[in-house]
C-alpha cells in the first residue's frame, strides 16, 4: 500500500518540490542570461543589494554564464515528475553545474585573499582584511547555492531507494 | 547482474563426492563450476541507480558537452586561481623579487663580469623576469611559476582520471576527434599535453595505427601548450592567454583536418571501458600526484637552470644577435615581430615557458606578443619532448619537424595577415 503510494508520487507531473525545482530554474537561467548580456556591454556591471555582476572577464561571466544557463534548463527539463529517476538526474546535474560555479567563485575569492596586498611588505593578509572580503556583495551562482542544496534531497532520496 | 567475492574453493572441491585429488571428470568439473557458481554468482533484476543514470547524461552531447564545458571551467578557474592569485602572484613574485634578487644583486661579487651576467643577470632589473640569471630568473621560472602550476594541473588530472569522468569525456570526444583521425582515448595525451608534453608524447601509445600517433605527437609538438607554458603566460599576459588559446585551438583544428586528408592509413573505432563514477581514493590520488609533480620537477628545473646558463653563453658570444641580424627578414616581414624574439625562439628549444618569460621583457605591441607566443608554442618542442618524441621513432620525428617548419611558416603568416586585415599588426 505503502509502495503504491510512493510509486503514485513518483509519477505525478506537478509536485511541490517540482514547483521549487521549476523556479530554481528559471532564475538560474535568468542569472546566466544576464552574465553574457552584462559581458557583452549591454550594461557596463550590475550591483544590486548583495548581488553582483562585473561582466568584466569572457571566462567567468559569458563561460560561466553560458554554464549557468544549461544549469537552468537541466533544473527545467528535469521538474516536471522530478522524484523519478531520470529527471532527478538531469535537476541534480543542473544543481552540480551551479555548485561547481560557486565553488570555483568562492576559491578563487579565498585564494585572493590569503596573501596581502602588493603594496604591503607583509606577505600574509590580516585576520580582519581576509574576513572582510568576504563580506558581500557575491555572484550570481555564489547567492544560489544555499538554495540548490534543496536538490540534496532528491539524491537522498534516491540513495535511500538504492539502498 | 553477477556480484564477485572470495569464496572458498576447498569447500566446492569436497563437495564433488568421489572425485580424485588430481584427474577430475567432466561431470565433476562441471559439479564443482555450479558449485562455485553458488557461492559466487547472485542472479536478480539489476536495478538501475542514480549513479548509472548521471553517467548516462555525461556521455549524451545534449547533457554531456555543457558538462565538459563547466569541468573545463572547473579546471582553468581552479588552476588560475591557485596557481596565479595564490602562489606566484601571492608570494612567489614578492619573495623573489623584494627578498631573493636584491639579495643576489648585493652579495654576488663584480655586476659587471661575466660570472653575475650568467647567474644573476641584468644588474639594473627590479624583478627576476628581467634579470635572466641562471639563479633568479632560472629558480623563480622553475620554482616560483611552473612547480605551482604543474602541481594543481596535476591535481585537477587526476581527480578527473581517478572520478571516471575522464572516459566519458573520451567517448563525447569520440566523433569531433575521428574529424581529425583521432578517436575519443585522444583525449587523455591532449589533456596530458596541456601539464607536459613529455608523458603525453609517450601517451600516443594509447592510439591503434602509425598514421593516429603521428598526427597526435605533431599536434601536441605544435598547439599544445603544457602548464608551465601557460603558468607563465598566466602571468606575464593574463589579458592575452585567451587569444592564444583561441589561436592554438583553431591552428589545432585546421591541420589535424588537413594531416588526416595528407596522411595515409586507418582511424579506426575503439571500444571505451567507462566505469562507473566514484569518490578518487586520496591515498591514490596522493601518490600519482606526487610521482608526476617530482617527475616533472626532475625534468624541468635542469632544463630551465641550462637553458638559461646556455641562453646566456649565446648572448655573451654575440651568436643570437647574429641569428636576430640573419633572421630579420622572416621575422619582421613575414611573421610582423621584431627581430629580437630570435633570442626567445632559441631559448624555446631549451624551455618554452622560459622564452615566453623572456619575451615579456622585450617592448611590443598587443599583435606582436600574441604572434610571438603563438609562435614559441607552435615552433620546435622543447628539447626533452624532442627526446621522447626520438625514442618513439626517428623516421616519425624527421616527418614531424618537417610538418613542423611548414606549419609555422604558414600558420604564423596567415596569423600575421589576419592582423594586417584587422589592421593590428
Amino acid at each position: 500500500m505503502e509502495h503504491n503510494e510512493s510509486k503514485e508520487y513518483d509519477e505525478q507531473k506537478i509536485t511541490l518540490i517540482g514547483i521549487y525545482v521549476a523556479l530554481l530554474g528559471l532564475v538560474t537561467l535568468a542569472f546566466g542570461i544576464v552574465d553574457i548580456l552584462v559581458w557583452a556591454g549591454v550594461r557596463p556591471g550590475i550591483e544590486v543589494g548583495i548581488l553582483a555582476i562585473a561582466g568584466d572577464d569572457f571566462f567567468r561571466w559569458a563561460w560561466g554564464g553560458f554554464i549557468m544557463i544549461c544549469a537552468g534548463l537541466f533544473m527545467l527539463a528535469g521538474s516536471t515528475r522530478v522524484a523519478t529517476l531520470q529527471q532527478s538526474a538531469k535537476v541534480i546535474l543542473g544543481g552540480v553545474l551551479v555548485w561547481l560555479i560557486a565553488g570555483t567563485d568562492i576559491f578563487a575569492r579565498l585564494c585572493a585573499t590569503i596573501p596581502a596586498d602588493e603594496a604591503s611588505p607583509a606577505f600574509f593578509n590580516s585576520f580582519s582584511g581576509f574576513i572582510a572580503a568576504f563580506a558581500p556583495p557575491y555572484t550570481p551562482a555564489v547567492l544560489l547555492f544555499p538554495f540548490t542544496l534543496g536538490i540534496l534531497y532528491l539524491i537522498r532520496i534516491h540513495d535511500t531507494d538504492d539502498s | 547482474m553477477a556480484k564477485g567475492r572470495h569464496v572458498n574453493l576447498s569447500g566446492a572441491v569436497m563437495a564433488v563426492e568421489g572425485a580424485d585429488a588430481m584427474v577430475f571428470s567432466s561431470d565433476a568439473r562441471w559439479e564443482m563450476v555450479d558449485a562455485i557458481t553458488r557461492e559466487t554468482v547472485t542472479y536478480g533484476t539489476y536495478k538501475y541507480t542514480l549513479g548509472d543514470v548521471l553517467g548516462d547524461l555525461t556521455v549524451k552531447p545534449l547533457t554531456g558537452i555543457p558538462v565538459a564545458f563547466a569541468a573545463l571551467y572547473a579546471f582553468w578557474s581552479v588552476f588560475t586561481s591557485f596557481a596565479g592569485a595564490l602562489v606566484t602572484d601571492g608570494f612567489m613574485v614578492k619573495f623573489f623579487d623584494g627578498f631573493w634578487l636584491p639579495w643576489m644583486q648585493s652579495v654576488w661579487p663584480d655586476p659587471a663580469s661575466w660570472h653575475y651576467f650568467l647567474f644573476v643577470g641584468n644588474p639594473a632589473a627590479d624583478t627576476c623576469f628581467e634579470a635572466f640569471g641562471m639563479l633568479t630568473s632560472g629558480l623563480f621560472v622553475s620554482i616560483g611559476v611552473v612547480l605551482p602550476a604543474v602541481f594543481v594541473f596535476y591535481l585537477m588530472m587526476t581527480l578527473l582520471e581517478d572520478s571516471g569522468y575522464l572516459p566519458r569525456l573520451a567517448v563525447l570526444m569520440d566523433s569531433v576527434l575521428h574529424r581529425i583521425g583521432l578517436h575519443g582515448y585522444a583525449i587523455v595525451p591532449i589533456i596530458l599535453g596541456l601539464g607536459c608534453n613529455v608523458p603525453a608524447v609517450t601517451a600516443t601509445r594509447i592510439l591503434e595505427t602509425k598514421k593516429q600517433r603521428f598526427i597526435m605527437m605533431t599536434l601536441l609538438a605544435l598547439f599544445i601548450p603544457c602548464g608551465a607554458q601557460l603558468g607563465i603566460m598566466m602571468s606575464v599576459l593574463p589579458d592575452l592567454v585567451g587569444i592564444v588559446m583561441l589561436c592554438l585551438i583553431v591552428g589545432f583544428c585546421i591541420f589535424g583536418f588537413i594531416l588526416n586528408k595528407v596522411i595515409p592509413g586507418e582511424n579506426p573505432e575503439i571500444l571505451v571501458d567507462v566505469p562507473p563514477y566514484h569518490w578518487p581514493v586520496k591515498e591514490y590520488v596522493a601518490k600519482k600526484l606526487w610521482n608526476r609533480t617530482m617527475g616533472f620537477l626532475k625534468e624541468a628545473v635542469p632544463f630551465v637552470l641550462f637553458g638559461i646558463l646556455v641562453v646566456n653563453l649565446l648572448y655573451l658570444g654575440g651568436v643570437i644577435q647574429g641569428l636576430a641580424n640573419l633572421l630579420e627578414p622572416v621575422f619582421v616581414t613575414w611573421f610582423g615581430v621584431p627581430k629580437e624574439t630570435v633570442g626567445p625562439l632559441i631559448a624555446a628549444f631549451l624551455r618554452k615557458d622560459l622564452a615566453i618569460a623572456q619575451l615579456s621583457t622585450i617592448p611590443m605591441t598587443t599583435y606582436q606578443m600574441v604572434a610571438s607566443v603563438v609562435l614559441v608554442t607552435i615552433y620546435f618542442p622543447c628539447v626533452a619532448t624532442f627526446v621522447v618524441m626520438l625514442r618513439e621513432g626517428w623516421k616519425e620525428l624527421i616527418a614531424a619537424i618537417a610538418v613542423l617548419f611548414v606549419v609555422v611558416f604558414i600558420y604564423g603568416g596567415i596569423i600575421h595577415g589576419i592582423g594586417i586585415l584587422l589592421g593590428v599588426a
